[in-house]
């Protein structure tokens, strides 16, 4: 079974630095969440009333997208619609092009990923920067993000170092992280004020003002969308909430599961352009409202859930399979637990296929995920699927199929059970079996606790006739 | 989810369905007997249904729902007389409460019965504790050892303390905190050969850190679970011996551990 | 069909929207909008004590904030502690002001001012509209009196804020925040990456330093 992604994990077991680097801030991660969560008791409840804003949002969709695009327009926004990554991508060129843009500068979005923009852009000839420090890093490296809140946390700092060296005009001199920092500061300043076009995605959408609202640490976003001629929103249409008091209660879920903080130190409501006797903003201000599979999973009862997310991060901060094999594995925009559901809705099944599969069904995903989203049942829907697609391989349908011929046949499965511990036993030393055919998935890591000579069955059998 | 909540029973005698599991009825019977045990001396009458085989997890995780609800199906038909059910795992436990109903959604006829058994099955520690108020009373064990939270129980059951509970109640046992004690040890059922790489990778961080709590045994409450960390744990050289929980409080704490002969 | 009619059409149809062109009832859906927001002391966290003011200073120095906080008596005392500010750090008494009315009339002799933060500016100093106890935070409107590039070029980011103005929690700036202003910004202490390895770095691209004046009066 060589799929991609099989190939794809084993080069990322095998690279040591790559642990190093996820460890290094996963842990760091799952440690700062824990400790906002004791700083505030009230979290269960918000999680369940966030859970049910996004709920009463996805239910009354139209409604909302209607309410943003007119407050939107009447603040002089331009709001522009796109079904797919294709059509999104034309629109952002097309404006990019209209303003005369050689360069543009953008604000991490990871719906701006998932549409393809950075590729479209440099395949237009149009110069991006991007302006989030792990965005700036991935772009130097020529990568793509491998976590939605850390896009480079695949990189550990002596990566950061030696790329920053060789790209930066100025670069640090010391090892220390702060003068990396400082490093692509002085690199990206200039840029930051001379680009036609600021790109970002959204936080929220506020229906009822017609605001988009970004968050950021950096500060980067406002750097991003101020001083450029022109300012484009590309946004989800599940990013809606009815008003600013409804983004606030989740605004404090979606800051807390991702980085531990109470609030980013940067947020920003954005409303229209620059307005009459404002000392800067943008001239132009365009919202790209982008669908790309939304409603597909809007009308499939298995998966209208995972439109709650607030893309927080922690169902892969806390998924052991993640914490092994790191984002890029996944081979898609999204990594980790909420990628493994949504990449299939967004490439196909039968690309994803491995996804829902590589999971343990642990559970923890659902447990920290800030609105709730039952993330084990929607991977299990899509192993239903497969199944019912015939996607799962043959092997293990055969395998499955054997074994539930027998197990609807106690008689049978209980003989077949006896003989199997016997058969079994041929392979042990001492209690554990080290090599068995047919068992060498599992023997080629752990050894296999050899079985006892009869099976309880047997074995209480033999005692209720002794008695 | 935790359980709802009857009070516990003490005085009544309960008939109680024993589910063995597949993996314990063929791997390792001292559980099987360990429960049996367990469960008589908690004044319930036992029975052991012979239709029993699997409670249909690995068809239903894999995506075969009608292979999963047919063993749901055998499983409620063998159990259904009980007044109820007890398994050794929260795995399979968690299976029959929560997932019953999910594999039989589109079953008029079956549904209603899935409910009624997910109603009354329980994991076996969870059972002892809260619905018979049972102390282990007299068992014995000189070691020092450590307890894994399998996932199925923890997270589908909330069951954390009556393990815990229990187990302080064996003299000369001293438990030590396990760093992680609520992550998943990557066995994940059939994910553990499926993608045996990355389980691989997840159990050896387990091995480290059961190894770093410098307990002489492990100890958890689901057999699959502990069968994957023993193993890794063999491999790698380790001195760490694995026991189900039911073992130790029966009493059976001093014969083999997973792996060792009998 | 336009980009728009296939986006909302499929949106309604998976909704089951009836007919396409079937509006929800605006003033159910808002009802249950509203009721959402019900009991918002069950869904946010308690402030330490019952003074807003008190709270949102103790806040602002926390390390979840980590600015630094000086208190005045009056409007007028605010250049007298931006000198101190800027005197314990060693820099220049060169400001960029924000053109507000109420600054811009008090006596900043002995102040070289600017109406605009250029791109290496080492200090601005601006008014904050509100404070929020909860989180620290200060928020700026933009306008003809507040650019909003004021409080990102600076590295020393020096900030006033009326002690009359300190709202208890987030949902109270909604309340009072009236019509969108072009940009509202909700700063919360200076900027910061954890991107290198999770571990935490002021001065990423906005200022290294928030200093925030709390003014009595
Ligand atoms: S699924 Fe939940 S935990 Fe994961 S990113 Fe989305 S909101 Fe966060």
């Amino acid at each position: 079974m060589g799929t991609v992604f099989k190939r794809d994990v084993a080069r990322a077991l095998s690279d040591a630095t790559l642990k190093t680097a996820i460890d290094r801030t996963t842990v760091t991660a799952e440690r700062k969440r824990a400790a906002a969560l004791t700083d505030y008791p009230q979290f269960a409840a918000a999680r369940e009333r966030g859970t049910r804003i996004k709920d009463h949002v996805v239910a009354h969709l139209d409604h909302y997208l209607l309410e943003f695009e007119r407050n939107a327009t009447a603040s002089g926004a331009t709001v522009h619609w796109a079904a797919d990554s294709e059509e999104a991508c034309r629109i952002v060129l097309g404006i990019c092009r209209g303003a005369g843009a050689r360069r543009v500068t953008r604000s991490k979005s990871m719906l701006g990923e998932e549409i393809g923009l950075p590729h479209a852009l440099e395949a237009a000839g149009i110069e991006r920067v991007e302006t989030d420090l792990a965005e700036h890093i991935v772009q130097l490296a020529g990568e793509t993000p491998s976590h939605i809140i850390w896009p480079a946390l695949h990189k550990t700092r002596e990566q950061v170092s030696a790329l920053f060296k060789a790209s930066h005009r100025d670069p640090h001199k010391t090892e220390d992280v702060e003068a990396m920092v400082e490093s692509a500061r002085r690199e990206l300043r200039d840029r930051f004020l001379s680009a036609e076009v600021g790109i970002s995605g959204a936080n929220f959408l506020v229906a009822d003002s017609g605001a988009v609202c970004t968050v950021t640490n950096e500060g980067n976003a406002e750097l991003t969308t101020t001083p450029p001629r022109v300012h484009i929103v590309t946004a989800g249409i599940e990013k809606l909430v009815p008003s600013l008091a409804h983004a606030f209660v989740l605004l404090r879920l979606l800051v807390r599961s991702a980085t531990g903080a109470d609030l980013t130190q940067y947020t920003t409501f954005h409303c229209g352009p620059k307005r009459p006797g404002d000392l800067d903003g943008p001239q132009e201000f365009h919202i790209v409202l982008v669908d790309n599979g939304r409603s597909r999973m809007l009308a499939d009862a298995g998966l209208r859930e995972m439109l709650r997310c607030i893309r927080c991060g922690a169902c892969m901060n806390h998924c052991v399979v993640y914490r092994q094999i790191g984002g890029h594995a996944y081979g898609a925009t999204y990594p980790g637990p909420m990628g493994a559901v949504l990449t299939p809705a967004l490439q196909g099944a039968e690309k994803a296929r491995d996804l829902p599969h590589a999971c343990t069904l642990n559970g923890r995903c659902q447990e920290v995920c800030p609105v709730g989203i039952p993330l084990p049942a929607l991977l299990r829907g899509w192993r239903d699927r497969s199944w019912k697609d015939g996607l799962v391989p043959q092997s293990v349908r055969s395998g499955l199929w054997l074994w539930r011929f027998a197990a609807e046949r106690p008689r049978l499965y209980h003989l077949g059970t006896a003989a199997a511990v016997r058969a079994m036993r041929l392979f042990r030393r001492g209690g554990w079996i080290g090599r068995m055919p047919l068992a060498g998935a599992w023997t080629r890591y752990r050894d296999f606790p050899a079985p006892a000579g009869r099976t309880f069955m047997e074995q209480l059998r033999d005692r209720e006739r002794g008695r | 989810m935790p359980h709802a909540t009857p009070a516990p029973e003490p005085r009544s005698r309960p008939r109680v369905g024993l589910f063995v599991t597949c993996l314990a009825d063929a791997i390792r019977p001292r559980l099987g007997f360990a429960a049996l045990s367990l469960l008589e001396a908690a004044g319930c009458d036992v029975e052991v249904p012979r239709a029993q085989t699997c409670c249909g997890q690995p068809a239903f995780n894999s995506g075969d729902t009608q292979g999963g609800a047919a063993l749901a199906r055998r499983t409620i038909a063998a159990f259904e007389g009980c007044d109820h059910v007890v398994v050794p795992s929260g795995s399979c436990a968690g299976m029959i409460r929560a997932h019953y109903r999910e594999a039989l959604a589109d079953d008029p006829a079956w549904l209603p019965r899935a409910e009624a058994l997910a109603a009354k099955t329980h994991e076996l520690l969870s059972f002892l504790a809260d619905y018979r108020g049972w102390r282990p009373q007299g068992v014995a064990l000189a070691a020092s050892a450590t307890y894994h939270d399998s996932c199925s129980g923890l997270r589908e059951l909330g069951i954390l303390d009556q393990p815990r509970a229990l187990l302080r109640e064996v003299d000369g046992l001293e438990l030590r905190p396990l760093t992680g004690n609520d992550v998943c040890c990557g066995f994940g059922g059939t994910f553990c050969v499926k993608y045996p790489a990355i389980s691989d990778a997840i159990v050896k961080e387990k091995a480290v850190l059961i190894e770093a709590s410098g307990a002489q045994l492990l100890l958890g409450g689901d057999l699959g679970c502990l069968m994957n960390m023993a193993g890794a744990l063999h491999r790698r050289g380790s001195a760490v011996r694995a026991f189900h929980a039911a073992e130790v409080l029966a009493g059976m704490g001093n014969g083999p551990a997973i792996g060792e002969e009998e | 069909m336009s980009a728009r009619d296939a986006v909302l059409g499929a949106v309604k149809a998976a909704l089951g929207r009836s007919r396409p062109a079937d509006p929800a009832d605006p003033a159910a859906v808002a009802a249950e909008a509203l009721a959402l927001l019900a009991d918002p002391d069950a869904v946010r966290p308690a402030l330490p004590g019952t003074d807003a003011a008190v709270a949102f200073a103790a806040r602002v120095v926390s390390p979840k904030v980590g600015a630094t906080l000086d208190r005045v008596e009056a409007l007028a005392d605010l250049p007298g502690a931006v000198r101190r500010y800027l005197d314990g750090q060693g820099l220049p008494h060169l400001l960029a002001l924000q053109p507000d009315p109420a600054l811009q009339g008090l006596d900043w002799a002995g102040f070289e001012l600017r109406d605009a933060a250029l791109p290496d500016e080492a200090a601005a100093f601006g008014l904050a509209r509100w404070g929020i106890a909860e989180t620290g935070s200060l928020v700026f409107h933009s306008g003809p009196d507040t650019a909003v590039l004021g409080h990102f070029l600076p590295l020393h980011h020096i900030a006033a804020v009326r002690a009359s103005t300190i709202l208890p929690h987030l949902e109270d700036y909604a309340a009072v925040c009236g019509a969108a202003p072009r940009n509202a910004n909700l700063i919360t202490g200076a900027s910061g990456t954890t991107d290198i390895e999770g571990s935490y770095v002021r001065g990423a691209h906005g200022p290294r330093f928030l200093h925030v004046l709390l003014v009595a009066d």
